[in-house]
């Protein structure tokens, strides 16, 4: 699933683009460093393009199509930069073979397996990777299976082309590819991680994949340990933690002029805590 | 706004000039269907070309309940189920509440009382659809999981609520235009009768504003139909769920379920590209939807032929027993339809005002943003105006003359082929004419992001509601008024100019507003056509490559990932503010429109 899922976005997101481009061509366009994809990364982004505002940058930030979109319009030379919450796969380097792609990475986000509290004070602290397949697959229906209370699970996975998924996926089934959803009436599909955080909070029993910052500090949720693995700063810096996926700028070729100055200012101490201040990780944190 | 062009201010008052020829009225009214057709064609052409792209196996999108494009199933069954379950739910609730509540406005209610609450009423329709569906999440899901006992409460019933309570608004003052487009004699002629209110209303009222309150329905199920964004949040979105038996049926409703605009509101358009089976089956959802509502006008339009043939010989015969008592009642319980819009009104404006006070900081509306998410909204709040307004220009004439032309000037059998293609139009979910607006003006034409293709891509949303408020309201001229143009010898393009327009036009400012409300908070078609989340300039300069930044969009790509807390400030303050924006325009075109309605005609 992950590998043809995968594919099929980017074709078609290179299609989009390339239609665009078509399209474009002859369009003009104004001076504006453009940066486009992921909205995971569109904060960060957007911030730091403030931050060089004062500096007479002109950068515009969207967020049309996620990774994969700004992926395939970087190749099709419609922006600068392309925001990815996903490392470049070989499938995005076919799709365009006349590019030379250049990820800098800018941080981390770390996924955890998210359950209620109740769920975790009653045992559940730690899950091993076949458990979190039982539980997503529909197979483990009742906490109790797994060492927690005796509570109905209730499943909400994340819709299809989201980076948390495709961890997830990633994590579960290798690059095999993952089953049709549980037919099971405890199953539903969210978005965005604000929409995640809130399902989970109010409902006994769930289960969800979200980005461990989002959990922080919340009273009614945990993240479980997998395979006995905290998803601590350290383990994902050593890479033990399972589940954690990078934050890309990508251009094509090596960043120059103003694309440089961008990207170098989000790697500055500044340009770090802007990670810190939307919930993700800074390079040092994962020890880069 | 753009009103006074359309609305001939001074009508002849008998002394002196008769109105002009006014020939033009012909290319307007028909200029204005064929926009229509012309609308509809480029999206269903769209989505065939969508469908001829790749093989579709029709058999298994209609009876086939497994959806799982990694496995190449696609089946759009139970989506189907869930969207009919959802409808059918929605208009349950919605229908009887807001018929009760149209007519407590406009028959028990003073006129002091009744026109703030009316106005509230249409401001409730301009409340960004994104906020109903947080209301989902916050009230209406812990009720379904209480109820039912189930964990969560994402539900195919969830979704039937907020979708009913997101069309009330719409049917409400739809229905209210209706009522008091009867004329007051008739009121009086039948209260004079000894008749009570109840039965008045019953045998003198209703009748003559039977057509109004149907196309009202119309329109709320057409936004039922095309809705997303809310139903999205509360819906489950889980693939293939599809009872075989009764006891599954009932047991479905409490448990998550997907319907036809939640998968194509979804991120698989996108990931689909623009062919092969995938998209191909998309397409094929989207046309199947398409003919739903299709459907669904045509059996509701149905019963207007019996309508009319009662309409000369009313059935209704009054029993003579409890004759007050049963008007007391029926007088509570219409009282008792308009509590809940109010409380609904009174619930979300509280919501709004705590989540959203930084709006009430007016440095938040003249400064632009700083980043991601500090600063104000100044940039937003000119974008979002100036794709209101543009959308605004291009809709109503647009609008106005297809209304005209299906009340007035077709045959009985145009006039309802016309209707069923407007509402059609209406039920288009944003995200297609979002695509087709890319695919056709951002990258054929090679407009990039630009603001007008966005206003261009709203227009459709706008249009239907226009043309269905206005026709329903021509269909509703008292046959005198017509006699009498008639009999001074009018052409038929002076009726309408100097007769139909000036009756006409209060019906048709409604409709304006409530589809510019409704276009105001739309955030998927310009997603892809109009709009970027930073770095715009304020005003563009241009059309090709000419962005801007909008408030929905704003909001929308502030909801979805940002740990930072002031996102989420942000994003309910920017709701706020576009809900005010949208308050201001009504109450000021609402005062407009009361002043003209009424004292002219209605005496």
């Amino acid at each position: 699933m992950f590998t043809k899922n995968h594919r099929r976005a980017c074709l078609a997101a290179t299609a989009l683009a390339a239609l665009t481009l078509a399209g474009c061509a002859d369009g003009g366009g104004s001076d504006a460093l453009q940066v486009s994809g992921s909205t995971t990364v569109a904060p960060v982004a957007a911030d730091a393009a403030q931050d060089l505002k004062a500096k007479g940058l002109d950068i515009t930030v969207a967020t049309q199509g996620g990774s994969a979109g700004g992926i395939s319009q970087l190749a099709s030379g419609q922006i600068n930069i392309a925001m990815s919450s996903k490392p470049l796969g070989k499938e995005d380097k076919a799709a365009s073979p006349g590019t030379k792609f250049h990820s800098t990475q800018i941080g981390a986000d770390a996924v955890g397996v998210i359950v209620t509290k109740r769920v975790a004070d009653a045992g559940v602290k730690n899950l091993t990777a076949e458990q979190v397949r039982g539980l997503f697959e529909g197979k483990i229906t009742n906490w109790s299976e797994v060492g927690g209370p005796n509570l109905k699970v209730f499943v909400y996975d994340k819709e299809p082309g989201r980076g948390t998924r495709e961890v997830l996926d990633k994590y579960l089934y290798g690059d095999g590819k993952a089953p049709a959803p549980p037919k099971s009436g405890n199953f539903a599909v969210v978005g965005g991680n604000l929409e995640t955080r809130n399902k989970l909070e109010s409902t006994p029993g769930a289960v969800a994949p979200l980005s461990t910052s989002f959990v922080e500090g919340r009273k009614g949720l945990a993240a479980v340990n997998l395979d006995g693995i905290e998803p601590s700063p350290k383990n994902i810096a050593s890479g033990k933690y399972p589940m954690a996926r990078p934050l890309f700028f990508i251009t094509d070729g090596e960043p120059d002029g103003a694309s440089k100055k961008f990207i170098d200012y989000t790697l500055t101490a500044k340009g770090q805590a802007l990670m810190t201040k939307h919930g993700y990780l800074t390079l040092k944190e994962i020890g880069k | 706004m753009t009103t006074k062009t359309l609305a001939p201010p001074s009508v002849p008052s008998g002394t002196g000039s008769r109105p002009r020829p006014s020939k033009w009225i012909w290319s307007w009214t028909w200029v204005g269907a064929f926009a229509v057709i012309a609308l509809l064609l480029t999206v269903v052409g769209y989505l065939g070309a969508g469908v001829g792209s790749g093989h579709v196996g029709w058999a298994d999108l209609l009876f086939e309940s497994a959806w799982s494009p990694a496995n190449s199933a696609y089946g759009g069954l139970a989506m189907i189920y869930g969207t009919a379950v959802v409808c059918v739910l929605a208009l349950v609730i919605a229908v009887p509440v807001s018929w009760g509540a149209a007519v407590a406005l406009t028959e028990y209610l003073p006129p002091r009382l009744a026109r703030p609450l009316r106005l509230c009423v249409e401001l409730l329709a301009a409340v960004p659809s994104i906020v109903y569906g947080l209301i989902g999440i916050m009230v209406v899901r812990p009720v379904i999981a209480r109820i039912a006992d189930v964990p969560g409460g994402d539900s195919l019933a969830a979704a039937g609520i907020v979708l009913a309570v997101m069309i009330t608004p719409t049917v409400v003052a739809v229905s209210v235009d209706a009522l008091t487009a009867v004329p007051d004699r008739v009121r009086e002629t039948a209260l004079s009768l000894g008749l009570t209110r109840q039965e008045m209303i019953r045998s003198a009222v209703l009748p003559l504003a039977r057509s109004g309150m149907r196309a009202a329905v119309l329109l709320g199920l057409a936004r039922a139909l095309g809705e997303a964004i809310a139903v999205f949040l509360v819906v489950g979105r889980a693939d293939g769920r599809m009872p075989t038996s009764f006891g599954e049926f009932v047991d479905s409703l409490s448990h998550p379920g997907q319907t036809l605009t939640t998968k194509l509101a979804g991120p698989e358009p996108v990931l689909a590209g623009t062919t092969g089976p995938y998209f191909a089956a998309l397409c094929g959802l989207g046309l199947i939807l398409l003919a739903l509502v299709a459907a669904a006008t045509i059996w509701g339009t149905r019963g207007r032929t019996r309508g009319a043939t009662t309409k000369s010989a009313p059935r209704y015969r009054g029993s003579a027993r409890m004759r007050l008592q049963r008007d007391r009642m029926v007088r509570t319980l219409r009282l008792g339809a308009l509590l809940l819009p109010t409380a609904l009104l009174v619930g979300m404006l509280a919501l709004l005002v705590t989540r959203g006070s930084s709006a009430f900081n007016p440095s938040f509306w003249f400064t632009s943003a700083t980043g991601a998410a500090g600063g104000g909204v100044r940039d937003q709040i000119t974008g979002t105006v100036l794709l209101i307004a543009a959308t605004g220009i291009l809709a109503l004439p647009l609008g106005f003359g297809a209304g005209v032309f299906i009340g007035v000037h077709a045959s009985a059998r145009t006039a309802r082929v016309l209707q069923t293609l407007t509402i059609i139009l209406g039920g288009v979910p944003t995200i297609l004419l979002g695509l087709a607006g890319f695919v056709i003006l951002s990258t054929t034409m090679g407009w990039g992001r630009s603001w007008l293709a966005g206003a261009i891509v709203l227009v459709p949303v706008v249009v239907p509601v226009i043309a269905l408020t206005t026709a329903a309201r021509v269909r509703s001229i008292p046959a005198e008024l017509t006699e009498s143009a008639m009999s001074l010898g009018l052409t038929r393009a002076q009726f309408i100019r100097s007769v139909v327009v000036p009756y006409t036009w209060p019906a048709t400012i409604t409709g304006l507003l409530l589809g510019l409300a409704r276009a105001a908070g739309e955030t998927a078609p310009l997603l892809f056509t109009a709009t970027v989340f930073f770095g715009a300039p304020a005003l563009p300069d241009g059309i090709v490559e000419a962005p801007v930044q909008a408030l929905p969009t704003h909001i929308f790509t502030l909801s979805q990932d940002s740990g930072d807390p002031q996102a989420v400030t942000q994003a309910w303050g920017s709701a706020m503010v576009l809900v005010l924006i949208t308050a201001v325009l009504l109450s000021a075109a609402v005062a407009l429109r009361n002043r003209f309605e009424g004292e002219r005609w209605t005496t």
